[in-house]
């Protein structure tokens, strides 16, 4: 192999993890703290990273959505105490999200996580009692097998490494319903009854009670799914000591 | 996925298999003389196959003596041992569970099994040259399988297909078997391993390295935790775009087991009479295809070259054959005869080129070519995509998903994005010709290695040095003129370009003028909008187009319906865009973006029809480089070459 002399003092070529090509790094801030999200963001390349719609302003105190939200009015009883996410669904998030959960890009794990970061620390700014559980919403086991792994507890795992959170399995799944973007508002709340059930033994191994719960799942629509998983985690617990629910959502559709 | 590890006694020999399909496996030994050992457990497929592996050395002798170890135990004993050593961590944490299987295949109900036999020789004919993740090929066998077979005997059916030798199932990633060393000091050691050396060089050769089996990459694997296996299961990133091929990912591989000896595979090209191709002489081609007499000589050279015997003495792989054909020469209507005489024999054979567009522009042409032949078109997205047909038509990509599949594969303007430089393609392009097949590389331009191999005359080459109008390519001329960032700002064209502009306006052509960067186009545009009056044309006639352009393809159009004279691009058109009467002006030609093989590609993009044969084309540039003047060079070659041929007319 021959010697590559100048290869000694030219500045190594990372390619972005996202788009691939060689990353001209930019200087456009990282709304992130934390030392390890914030090295990953660097890494990708400069149109990437403008790319990313990230929600700094939430209308919705309860939801976290960029625009005034009719859903978190309407809506009469709330099982979560309120959640956060961290960018908008747009086409470009769309497109990452689909490389990652679709075609299986695991190199965008970490991107994603430390986009989901971001969400993190805000909602660490509003919710003062902190956190010490963090989980992750569910997928039924047959959809494990054919992708391999559950995203929302891959980024859960990743924040609780850098965050110094415990990662506890609480729920599970216990039937595959269909997409949940094909159907109406209407029959994605009464279709995600009884869809989980909560793990015994990840409840009563820790005091869970003392502080809230942290839920992490990749996209919010209509709010059903964390509704319900939030039910189902509270109502494992006794009428008086039941912990807070909070969302922590990768994106916000 | 998980799968089922078992081996067989069969008295004289011993194998290890995995299954996908119990029951197939057990229908396929049941009514033999033989002795069974299975994991009761279901195990990873990549550390199945790994098992799979050593014993399969072990049993056939080639660890024999080695490690000095005692010659033989016990079959079954192997079998614990190996999978112990190769699983260990597993092993010690849960513990497997080995059980002899008695009385095989006495749970299976056979009425539900009688048609299997069946269903696999049409599963084999069907995948048959095919190389599918297990998803793909679900999808063929659903798509193309008569209903009157459940999809749940699909999996059974594969899997008696790989037992009986048909087809193969492997993991989609794992080690690649490393070659022992030709040359060299390792390659002595590795001959001496056996007399026990001393110190290292009796070491074994390197660790196996995992590579993905379908793109054949090894450098962009990446190690994750699985659902699906349990385990950390490496996938391949490389050809991630095709589905993700990984560890534990079964890849169907639609070739015999006998494959490599050749005289066991039976050579689908047989020497069958052609009553045309006999007395085949230039002439006679010419007039079936209407080819020029420099088309046709090197028509002839690559004919004479697929129909030659194969010589498998040979150590070279592949079999390929370069058409160098100038821009213009007609090269697609070169490939007519030799995709005749492939198909009237009854072989298959493949038209790959990078780029989609190219490929939709094909399809119909060789359609109506080869109106007897069935055709399949494939590239990303297209509608038919798994039934086997004689002729295919298709991306550069789509070939990773053959093997050993065509007779004759063309490969079609290989110096172009995203084909050269990607050993993923190469690699596919090389696997998917058959080991009797044929190579047939295309291009204009050469890459340089290439064009070394010809010249050491490694590599068979005809040329094709003049267009089919047999007038002399364009020479380019030299235009000196400053770098195009010190144009825009001072938003001045300089008199001698203006001039010539005039000039190529003034004679009706429409003029290609490109840029090296996308970003200069839209400023370079407005420039030229601004001095449209000094030229003499209206500023809607001049437009300008980049890889970033949204309406690139109406833009084309516009332009190829001469609704616009002057576009400005990049390199992105620099080939497949025909105009009949059209100038070409490069700007900032030194820029490195430019290299010789573009330069001669842009070049070429001059007068291309017998009604305006010499085009103006011009290098405009503060410097001259040496692509400029290799460029320059090359084309004067080809010209003096079909000069002396005589492929030009006399005048010319």
């Amino acid at each position: 192999m021959p010697i590559n002399f100048r290869s000694w003092f030219a500045p190594s070529e990372a390619a972005c993890p996202v788009c691939g090509r060689n990353a001209v790094n930019s200087s456009s801030a990282i709304p992130v703290r934390h030392p390890t999200p914030r090295r990953i963001l660097s890494s990708l390349c400069a149109s990437c990273l403008r790319s990313i719609p990230w929600i700094v302003h939430p209308l919705c105190r309860i939801c976290g959505r960029m625009e005034r939200c009719e859903d978190c009015v309407r809506r009469k009883a709330r099982n979560y105490a309120l959640s956060r996410c961290a960018v908008r669904y747009d086409n470009t998030m769309k497109d990452w999200l689909a490389l990652y959960k679709y075609r299986g890009n695991e190199q965008l794990e970490s991107v994603l996580a430390a986009v989901l970061a971001f969400a993190y620390e805000r909602l660490t700014g509003t919710v003062t009692t902190g956190f010490q559980i963090i989980t992750a919403v569910p997928i039924a086991p047959e959809r494990m097998r054919d992708r391999g792994f559950n995203q929302a507890e891959r980024l859960a795992r990743r924040l609780a490494e850098w965050y110094g959170l415990d990662y506890e399995t609480l729920l599970f799944r216990l039937r595959h319903t269909e997409k949940q973007s094909l159907k109406s508002r209407r029959s994605r709340v009464v279709d995600m009854r009884g869809n989980f059930a909560a793990e015994s033994s990840g409840l009563f191994s820790t005091s869970v009670a003392s502080t809230g719960i942290l839920l992490i799942d990749d996209i919010y629509t209509t709010g059903s799914t964390l509704d319900e998983c939030a039910r189902v985690l509270r109502e494992s617990f006794h009428m008086e000591n039941r912990p807070d629910v909070y969302g922590l959502l990768w994106a916000r559709s | 996925m998980k799968v089922v590890l078992y081996a067989v006694n069969e008295g004289t020999s011993y194998r290890a298999l995995f299954t996908i399909a119990w029951e197939a496996d057990q229908f396929y030994w049941s009514n033999r003389e033989v002795h069974m050992i299975r994991i009761r457990e279901i195990i990873p497929l990549g550390v199945a196959e790994r098992v799979c592996r050593v014993l399969e050395k072990r049993w056939s002798g080639e660890d024999l003596g080695v490690k000095g170890d005692t010659p033989r135990r016990d079959w079954a004993d192997d079998f614990r041992s190996i999978v112990h050593e190769v699983w260990a961590a597993e092993v010690r944490e849960n513990g497997l569970t080995f059980e002899m299987v008695k009385e095989v295949g006495r749970s299976l109900k056979v009425q539900a099994l009688d048609r299997l036999p069946q269903l696999a020789r049409m599963v084999a004919s069907l995948l048959e040259g095919r190389s599918l993740l297990l998803e793909e090929a679900v999808q063929l066998l659903d798509g193309l399988l008569p209903a009157e077979y459940p999809a749940a005997m699909h999996r059974a059916a594969l899997q008696l297909a790989a037992l009986t030798g048909a087809m193969q199932l492997t993991a989609a990633v794992a080690p690649n078997p490393v070659a022992p060393p030709l040359r060299g000091l390792r390659a002595w050691a590795e001959r001496l391993r056996a007399a026990c050396l001393p110190g290292l060089a009796a070491s074994r050769r390197g660790p196996e390295v995992l590579a993905c089996r379908r793109c054949g990459g090894k450098d962009k694997l990446r190690r994750t935790h699985c659902a699906a296996c349990g385990q950390a299961c490496a996938y391949c990133e490389a050809c991630l775009t095709m589905g993700r091929s990984r560890e534990c990912g079964l890849l169907i591989v639609g070739v015999p087991k006998s494959s490599g000896t050749p005289d066991q595979q039976s050579l689908p090209v047989p020497l069958s009479p052609f009553p045309t191709l006999t007395n085949l002489r230039p002439t006679s081609l010419a007039d079936r295809w209407g080819l020029s007499p420099a088309q046709s000589e090197a028509a002839e050279a690559a004919l004479s070259f697929i129909l030659s015997p194969h010589d498998n003495t040979v150590h070279t792989r592949s079999r390929s054959f370069l058409l160098w054909a100038v821009t213009g020469a007609g090269k697609t209507e070169m490939i007519f005869p030799l995709l005749e005489a492939v198909l009237t024999r009854g072989g298959r054979a493949l038209v790959a080129t990078p780029r989609k567009d190219v490929v939709l522009e094909l399809a119909p042409r060789l359609a109506k070519a080869f109106p007897d032949y069935g055709s399949s078109v494939l590239y990303g997205g297209s509608s038919d995509r798994w039934e086997n047909r004689p002729l295919t038509l298709a991306t550069t990509h789509q070939l990773l998903r053959f093997q050993e599949a065509f007779d004759l594969v063309i490969i079609d303007e290989l110096d172009a994005f995203p084909f050269h430089n990607d050993p993923m393609l190469h690699y596919a392009a090389e696997k998917c010709q058959k080991t009797s097949g044929t190579t047939i590389l295309l291009s204009a331009t050469p890459p340089k290695k290439m064009q070394q191999a010809v010249a050491k005359g490694k590599l068979p080459c005809a040329r094709v040095p003049a267009r089919f109008h047999r007038h002399p390519l364009p020479e380019p001329r030299r235009l000196e003129l400053p770098l195009i960032s010190g144009l825009l700002r001072k938003q001045v064209l300089p008199a001698k370009f203006s001039i010539s502009l005039k000039h190529s306006i003034g004679r009706g052509a429409q003029i290609f003028l490109f840029v090296p960067y996308v970003r200069q186009v839209d400023p370079f545009v407005n420039l030229l909008r601004d001095k449209a009056a000094d030229l003499g044309i209206s500023p809607e006639i001049i437009a300008g187009t980049s890889s970033k352009d949204g309406d690139r393809s109406d833009k084309v159009v516009s332009f190829r319906q001469k609704n616009t004279q002057v576009l400005v691009t990049t390199t992105i058109l620099e080939r497949g865009v025909t105009i009949p009467k059209s100038d070409v002006y490069i700007l900032d030609a030194n820029n490195p973006l430019f290299d010789e093989a573009s330069l001669v590609q842009m070049a070429g993009r001059a007068g291309r029809s017998g009604a305006d044969p010499a085009g103006f084309v011009f290098y405009g540039a503060p410097t001259w480089t040496n692509a400029q003047r290799n460029s320059i060079r090359q084309i004067r070659r080809m010209n003096s070459i079909a000069r002396r041929k005589g492929y030009l007319h006399a005048n010319a």
